[in-house]
């Protein structure tokens, strides 16, 4: 079936205020025939998006069939909020559109004893208003939350951030400081992978040409953890991250020593990376702004390998992965502390 | 006081039901049968010789219809001001910026426009570029126009008074250099027309425009064609700013294709060719100095200016100008200096955006004021004040302040913001700062030297007298001039404002300059108000004779007829209205004559009634060189106070709330000022914060898309106290004068100011990114500590 996507201002890559006008002009031609024609007309004058084949399985099985059918030339499309894009800036390109949107399985949070699994396809609207993630991730509630904005944040999933690969995306860090597993899926079975080796590069991940990302396991933190996300940016909303960073900590009740810490960064370097050296400068230490301090300055000196580019300079990200990791983890700390 | 029915109200928008809905036709919206589409080809280089162009491949593609340079597009120069014409359809002998036409191509569709585009080979001479103004005045430096040695676009010198024997009288001295960023206006309607051509010869431009009139004669120019012969028509236009206010590269390609082709053809642009076209804000920057006395009296100011313009002029020769002039108020200031200087370089020209010139100028000078309010210990307001205009004051340079709310514009803003309260008792971190601002209500001239009428309109009655049908050629382009001209005509008729139905935006309609400089409210509201009431008077002569009543002692009122004195016996035209109305159910049975009665009356004794209105300001300003620029029947004026929280370890800032009061006369439509006040805020609170267009190396735009040049989201909006302040503009109809550009005046500096008070930094440089605050307080820091 050759399907060519009539309504492309929906994903005009431009931001805001564009998509929202798009969205909403689509919604209200769309009532009538004769506009839809138009709108094919107005399709044609924006970014083109090339044809292509599209295919709706239903079931995992499916889509990995189809992937193997057309090896690394198939492209998996989930919220499509990045891939529509690329398509469009003719960053990438491709004859294949798999879309996941059908598998019912990959848009569900299971909550387990011990871990919950998020499906790839969870949208990060729906993280937001998960009650197992508001109340134990809050810091990848967090990460959601400050995604684009509402019209993105309703489209765009989890696993497709994962997969964009952007050192400077707003679930990552906070995946790593939870300690998340990937789950992949192809022809030959699945496999779990710990999300620090996922990633390869900027928009680059460990996953092969057949496999699809089915979801994340994530461990539900104990008793006396806490954990937060904060991003930085120029304006409000629909913001490329500067910097980001996610901070974990268990505490030991008794002395209020860290137990256990976990800080992942992003934007300053090729992938989102864990900070170890502010982690291993808390361990065991008194939980104090001090601490925190001291941490935020050896992620800042040790830890980050920033670039200058026109969103800001490598000086100033450092500067801020300091403040950033300082805030973070005072914000953490409260919450184990009220726990 | 004068008691008006319609205006000074808050209406509904006549466009708002369409607009909410989708029903709204944009151009793009716009189709024909048979339409091809077209595309151009533009410049990969900032600057280079075209050694040859070789279009054969493209014109053997299937689908394509022509491929036109400059061979056929012809040579002939045009621009913005007939001074400086420096452009033509299509680069000739070499290109000047990254995103200079050179080609075009038309086909059957846009995608096979684009793949010839894709397929034209053009040969260059990579030149070597110069991006920045102080690259570009370098002794040797490459140049870009043979004419305009050392790049040097233009420059003004201007003395008012004598600044040196000022100098010598102040206590205080302050100079400083203020920097901005290149802007973008990031309207949402990127530029689209579609052009056509009738078996008689007609050409038809739909276009994205806030000017029908400049363009319809650029084109008509630059085709070799009659005007009579070119209709321009913009239909709904999704904002300007300025960048639309004059004919792009885009209209006069698809002018030239469809009467080579005799066939429709639509373009568009996409958003990076908005960012290649620009014509945006110029990056400025000023070196001011202001001299002032112990007790506050302000006595000199030394204005140094350099413009980042571009490849060309367009709008730049006004800017230039504009960027001097406009300092001369809202304060009494004997003595004013000016040297400005517009550069040319290898980035795509710069041109007029709201507040034209005048925003980053007042910008730098509100500040000096805060600076020498802080020397001598006085209150901001208070400065202001001390210094402040009134009513009637002329300036330095010849602007008259024929009405001026200033005063009772800073009055409202101390009170509506608790000032008194605040300033000076801010915990660190917080701060609040205050500016005000002018601007003009309609240049004062055209664009072309001419005696021409800035606007007229036609107003003419249906024959039942159920509707004013007004035509104009006026720009509605999302600013509400549509619903002000039919509230004007509907007060000056004296029917209710549902019963006026009006066109506008088309050539055919008559002429109006178009919507730039604020000049629409006050100058075609002029010729809207004349229109109308010469409808009235045409309705209310035939009554006095059918009467037998004196006209005088007629007057229209909410749709209904008053008599001054002894209502007379009206019973003989009813039942001749009843009787011309046979069968009909809604006949009138009203205590008072209607309006629908006496104007079909009047219509069965005259045939069409039909009024007419005109509007040109009488001679404005001084004699000296450039003293067209800056002069305007009237000027609009305002204060502001900023609230803001500055993150002192990452450099962010939060505007907490902004209040702002603006003297926009009498207010037509309060719904339309109340908005073009929160729209100035938020274009100003991105101009202050994050916009800045941004180039690489070779002269391209970096952050060509809405996702990377960052205006001012809803999230990012204060909340914002807008007070509207009425003068009673003599000049204006009704009393009322501009809102559109004044309001973005001092949004700028109150920000800067109300962060110098949070963080005790001044900061010389737009935009306030993050990074740029940060450092700052870094530098600020380090020197304190030394
Ligand atoms: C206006 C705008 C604002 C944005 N703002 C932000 C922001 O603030 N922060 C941020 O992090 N991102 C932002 N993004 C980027 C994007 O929205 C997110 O990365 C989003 O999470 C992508 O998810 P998606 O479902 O839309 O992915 P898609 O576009 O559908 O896919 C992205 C990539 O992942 C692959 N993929 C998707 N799902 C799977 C799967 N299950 N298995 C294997 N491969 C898969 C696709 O093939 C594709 O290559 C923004 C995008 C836009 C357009």
């Amino acid at each position: 079936m050759i399907f060519t996507i009539f309504c492309v201002r929906h994903y005009e890559y431009d931001v805001g205020i564009d998509i929202f006008l798009s969205t909403y002009r689509f919604l209200y031609d769309s009532a009538m025939d004769y506009q839809i024609i138009s709108i094919n007309q107005k399709g044609e004058n924006f970014m083109l998006l090339p044809k292509f084949e599209f295919y709706e399985p239903t079931s995992i099985q499916q889509a990995i069939e189809l992937k193997k059918k057309y090896q690394g030339k198939a492209k998996l499309l989930a919220g499509g909020t990045d891939l529509l894009v690329h398509l469009k800036k003719k960053l990438i390109t491709t004859d294949h559109i798999i879309s996941l949107s059908k598998i019912k399985d990959l848009s569900q949070i299971k909550e387990e004893r011990d871990f919950i699994e998020i499906g790839a396809c969870v949208t990060m609207s729906q993280l937001s208003k998960s009650k197992v993630i508001q109340e134990k991730f809050s810091a990848l509630k967090e990460g959601g939350d400050n995604l684009g904005n509402h019209l993105i944040r309703n489209r765009a999933t989890i696993g497709g951030n994962v997969c964009g690969a952007s050192p400077a995306a707003d679930t990552l860090p906070a995946l790593l400081v939870y300690q998340t597993q990937v789950l992949l899926q192809g022809p030959d079975g699945r496999r779990k992978v710990a999300i620090e080796s996922f990633f390869k590069g900027p928009g680059k991940t460990i996953i092969k040409d057949d496999e699809i990302l089915t979801g994340f396991e994530l461990p539900i933190p104990q008793k006396n953890c806490g954990a937060h996300y904060i991003q930085l940016g120029k304006r409000k909303s629909s913001e490329i991250n500067v910097v980001n960073v996610a901070s974990f900590i268990e505490i030991n009740p008794g002395n209020k020593t860290i137990k256990n810490c976990r800080i992942a960064l992003g934007a300053v370097a090729a992938t989102p990376i864990r900070s170890f050296f502010a982690e291993d400068a808390l361990k065991n230490k008194t939980a104090d702004e001090t601490a925190f301090y001291e941490a935020g300055e050896v992620a800042r000196r040790k830890d980050c390998k920033p670039i200058d580019d026109f969103r800001g300079t490598a000086e100033y990200r450092r500067a801020m992965i300091g403040v950033l990791t300082k805030r973070t983890l005072e914000t953490a700390y409260k919450q184990a502390m009220a726990q | 006081m004068e008691k008006f029915d319609v205006i000074r109200s808050y209406a509904p928008r006549l466009d708002a039901p369409d607009k909410a809905t989708g029903k709204a036709i944009f151009t793009d919206d716009i189709s024909r049968p048979g339409m091809l589409y077209g595309a151009m080809l533009q410049s990969p280089h900032a600057h280079a010789k075209i050694i040859s162009i070789d279009t054969s491949k493209a014109e053997r593609l299937e689908g394509v219809k022509a491929v036109i340079t400059s061979k056929e597009a012809g040579t002939i120069k045009y621009g913005v001001s007939p001074a400086r014409y420096d452009e033509t359809v299509f680069a000739t002998d070499k290109v000047r910026y990254v995103g200079d036409e050179i080609a075009a191509v038309a086909a059957t569709t846009l995608e096979i426009a684009l793949k010839a585009v894709d397929l034209i080979q053009v040969e260059y001479k990579v030149l070597p570029a110069v991006l920045t103004i102080e690259d570009a005045m370098k002794e040797g430096a490459p140049q870009l126009h043979e004419e305009f040695a050392g790049n040097l676009c233009a420059e003004v010198h201007q003395e008012f008074g004598n600044v040196e024997e000022g100098f010598k009288k102040c206590d205080i001295i302050k100079t400083t250099t203020m920097k901005s960023k290149r802007q973008d206006a990031a309207f949402i309607e990127m530029q689209a027309c579609l052009a056509e051509i009738d078996r008689r010869g007609t050409l038809t431009l739909t276009t994205s425009s806030q000017v029908p009139h400049y363009v319809q004669r650029t084109v008509a120019m630059v085709l070799g064609m009659d005007v009579g012969k070119i209709r321009v028509m913009k239909p709904y236009v999704g904002g300007g700013f300025g960048i639309k206010a004059a004919a792009n590269h885009q209209e006069l390609v698809c002018c030239i294709l469809a009467r080579m082709l005799n066939k429709p053809v639509k373009m568009n642009f996409t958003r990076e060719q908005v960012f290649k076209y620009a014509r945006a804000r110029h990056q400025f920057t000023h070196v001011i100095t202001t001299g002032a006395k112990k007790d506050g009296t302000l006595v000199a100011l030394k204005h140094e200016c350099y413009l980042d313009g571009g490849a060309y002029t367009s709008f730049g020769i006004a800017t230039v100008y504009y960027s001097g002039a406009l300092l001369s108020g809202p304060y009494k200031l004997p003595n004013m200096s000016y040297d400005g200087y517009r550069v040319y370089n290898n980035k795509p020209a710069c041109g007029a955006q709201r507040g034209h010139g005048a925003v980053i100028a007042r910008a730098a000078f509100e500040q000096q004021m805060d600076m020498i309010a802080e020397e001598i210990g006085m209150d901001p307001m208070e400065l202001r004040i001390k210094n402040m205009m009134n009513a009637g004051d002329t300036t330095c340079n010849d602007l008259n302040m024929s009405s001026f709310g200033m005063s009772e514009c800073i009055e409202a803003v101390r009170e509506g913001s608790d000032w008194d309260k605040k300033k000076g008792t801010l915990p660190k971190g917080k701060g609040i700062g205050m500016a005000c601002g002018f601007f003009v209500s309609g240049a004062g001239f055209p664009i072309y030297r001419s005696d021409t009428f800035h606007c007229t309109v036609i107003c003419k009655l249906t024959e039942d007298g159920g509707a004013a049908l007004v035509y104009t050629a006026s720009a509605e382009i999302g600013q509400g001039s549509d619903t002000a001209f039919a509230m004007i005509v509907a007060e000056a008729i004296g029917i209710p404002l549902e019963n006026v139905r009006l066109a506008s935006g088309d050539t055919d309609m008559g002429v109006d300059l178009g919507a730039y400089s604020s000049r629409q409210t006050l100058m075609t509201g002029h010729a809207a108000k004349e229109a109308g009431e010469h409808v009235r008077q045409q309705v209310l002569e035939v009554l006095a004779t059918q009467l037998n009543t004196p006209v005088e002692e007629l007057d229209i009122k909410k749709g209904f007829i008053e008599f001054k004195n002894k209502t007379p016996d009206f019973s003989a035209l009813r039942t001749r209205y009843i009787k011309e109305h046979r069968g009909w159910t809604d006949n009138p049975d009203s205590e008072k004559l209607t309006f629908k009665e006496a104007s079909r009356i009047a219509f069965l004794e005259k045939g069409s009634i039909v009024g007419t209105g005109k509007y040109r300001p009488h001679w404005l300003g001084g004699k000296f060189k450039g003293a067209a620029v800056g002069t305007s029947p009237a000027y609009g004026c305002s204060a502001q106070v900023a609230e803001v929280t500055v993150d002192i370890e990452t450099g962010q800032i939060t505007i907490d709330n902004i209040t702002d009061a603006h003297d926009c006369g009498k207010a037509i439509n309060m719904n339309s000022v109340e908005g073009q006040m929160q729209g100035s805020i938020s274009m100003g609170i991105g101009e202050a914060l994050h916009e800045e267009v941004i180039f690489n190396d070779k002269g391209e735009v970096l952050n060509n898309d809405l996702a990377e040049y960052k205006i001012v989201t809803s999230m990012d909006m204060p909340p914002v106290k807008a007070i509207v302040i009425e003068s009673d503009e003599p000049n204006g109809p009704f009393g009322a004068k501009e809102v559109g550009e004044g309001a973005i005046m001092p949004t700028i500096p109150a920000i800067l100011n109300a962060v110098y008070d949070a963080i005790g930094v001044r900061i010389s440089e737009l935009p306030l990114t993050p990074e740029r605050v940060y450092n700052a307080i870094q530098a600020y820091k380090e020197k304190k500590s030394a």
